[in-house]
């Protein structure tokens, strides 16, 4: 393939690419070191707004929440996710095709409607406290919704195929030899598990946690229908102070705050993925 | 068993929603009140859900088209150029998928506001093509990697142009890869929300931009059966995604 061939082929992605993607973020950068007056943007380079982040302890402790909604999606996303990825990745069933679709499914339906199911099941009138308070086994709904038990919920049923996948990827590569041998050697299956096993899949482990923690940070369905405002967390406040209050230059700094750290976990996902393809971790 | 629990947790918001739309009553209880298709009527009979349900699947067409061509090109030189600075390449094409779209859609309106190009039918497209087009590449990467180059070369020597080898043989061969990263580009556009909610404007609703707005007032079943019609048609491109690649191939199993 010649140098024109291509510049053909991949020109007209790249160019798409560099205009409406890295102008853009380019753009951002710039529109949150500016100044705003009356509603007009002027161009600048000042710090303000990511000074006024830094030290206002709303913005602060929304940053917190936003990180620890991550945390606690990221370890539940692991803890139900790796037995589901061991199971798929083992299995010679022949419904495995089905399994699949199972969990490729919720990747493949909006992320409203699924908030929509455990909306109707999570609400104060709604499905499981209906039932519960119906047989008397309640004389008040259990607060489900609108806090962060109900968000961090939805969160993981939101994100857990991709840790499943992540997972999965990494444990169909490990040689099942390893284990028998460990095993002929007399190890119990506990012991290979916890020797062998587990410590082969940790680039899995890790890539799967960065992915579903760099996307549970940066959802924002989910905290406004399930949160129902009640919530706060970064990816809101931007879209408030873009959307809502009209403040770009701030709302650009929020986004940039959240981008950096985005863009620090794919940094480190990609070193582990690339590290996890050629076997060495 | 517990495998099975966590099968439960991943399945059940998506059963409640479609049992929900042919249900009865106004709230969703267990047992069902009996069946009914009023809240489906409901959602054929709104003109605003009709008016985004058809441009949302207009915008996943062309976005679908668009994507396939430009990804399966740019998938061409990705896996077959030997040149300098492929990985990095390799790296910026597929980007788009690793940022949060939230960024994405904030940076793309501040953008498109500054050009006097906000809620225009054509930037909304635009940012759809920028966040589908890496999926193409990926499932067109995998399908060309197993492909044998000889066989180009073969037509090549008996005396075809390389661009028709390309369409007689590379593209026979690689067909179900482009043909999944088609479907799995139209299902991305179609249940778009995070990017479409920064591009849209009153006159410019896709379909779940329209649920949401619905559900922030109304709690009734006729969000369920829009829900349910939307899950209907994931699961048939699933079924077609299975059909022309194979899932394992697909997810990388």
């Amino acid at each position: 393939m010649n140098r024109r061939a291509r510049l053909l082929l991949l020109g007209p992605y790249v160019l798409l690419l560099v205009v409406f993607f890295v102008a853009p973020l380019l753009l951002m950068v710039g529109i949150s070191l500016s100044r705003e007056s009356f509603g007009r943007l002027e161009w600048a380079l000042t710090l303000r707004h990511y000074v006024r982040f830094f030290t206002d302890s709303y913005y602060l402790s929304v940053l917190a929440d936003t990180l620890w909604l991550g945390l606690l999606t990221t370890a539940a996303t692991l803890l139900l996710g790796y037995p589901l990825a061991y199971h798929l990745a083992l299995t010679r069933s022949r419904w495995k095709p089905l399994l699949i679709v199972f969990i490729l499914s919720p990747l493949l339906v909006g992320i409203v409607i699924r908030c929509y199911g455990w909306m109707i099941l999570l609400a104060d009138r709604g499905l499981i406290n209906a039932t519960l308070v119906e047989h008397g086994w309640l004389t008040r709904p259990l607060p489900l919704m609108y806090n962060k038990f109900g968000v961090t919920v939805a969160l993981v049923h939101v994100f857990l195929p991709f840790m499943v996948l992540s997972l999965t990827g990494v444990l169909k590569r490990i040689e099942p030899a390893l284990i028998e041998a460990s095993q002929t050697l007399g190890a119990s299956p506990r012991r290979a598990f916890f020797e062998v096993t587990l410590p082969l899949s940790l680039p899995g482990i890790l890539a799967g946690s960065l992915l579903v923690f760099s996307l549970a940070i940066s959802s924002f369905v989910v905290p406004i229908l399930i949160g129902g405002f009640k919530v706060h967390v970064l990816p809101m406040t931007v879209y408030e102070q873009v959307l809502s209050v009209f403040d770009w230059p701030f709302g650009a700094a929020n986004a940039i705050v959240l981008l950096a750290i985005s863009v620090a976990l794919i940094g480190v996902y990609i070193k582990v993925t690339e590290r996890a393809l050629r076997g060495i971790v | 068993m517990a495998v099975g629990l966590v099968y439960v947790f991943l399945l059940l918001p998506m059963v409640v929603v479609v049992l929900a739309a042919f249900n009865a009553g106004n709230y969703f209880t267990f047992p069902p009140q009996g069946f009914s298709l009023k809240w489906f009527a409901n959602f054929f009979q709104r003109r605003e859900f009709m008016q985004a349900l058809w441009l949302s699947t207009e915008l996943a067409f062309w976005t679908a088209a668009a994507s396939t061509v430009i990804g399966t090109a740019a998938a061409l030189v990705l896996v077959r150029g030997r040149f300098r600075g492929r990985d990095v390449l390799n790296a910026f094409v597929t980007s788009p998928l690793l940022l949060p779209q939230i960024l994405t859609g904030v940076a793309l309106l501040q953008f498109y506001t500054l050009l006097k190009m906000q809620a225009s039918y054509s930037a909304l497209l635009i940012g759809h093509i920028v966040v589908t087009t890496p999926y193409v590449i990926r499932t067109v990467t995998a399908t060309l990697t197993h492909f044998d180059l000889a066989l180009e070369e073969a037509a090549q020597s008996l005396g075809a142009h390389p661009v028709r080898a390309f369409f007689e043989i590379t593209l026979g061969v690689i067909k179900p890869g482009v043909v999944a990263g088609a479907i799995f580009a139209f299902a991305i556009s179609f249940d778009n929300f995070t990017l479409s909610l920064f591009l849209t404007s009153a006159k410019l609703t896709p379909l779940p931009i329209e649920l949401f707005a619905y559900l922030k007032y109304s709690f009734d079943p006729t969000a369920a059966a829009v829900s349910a019609f939307a899950i209907g048609v994931a699961l048939v491109l699933v079924l077609g995604i299975a059909r022309f690649m194979g899932l394992e191939e697909f997810t990388g199993f």
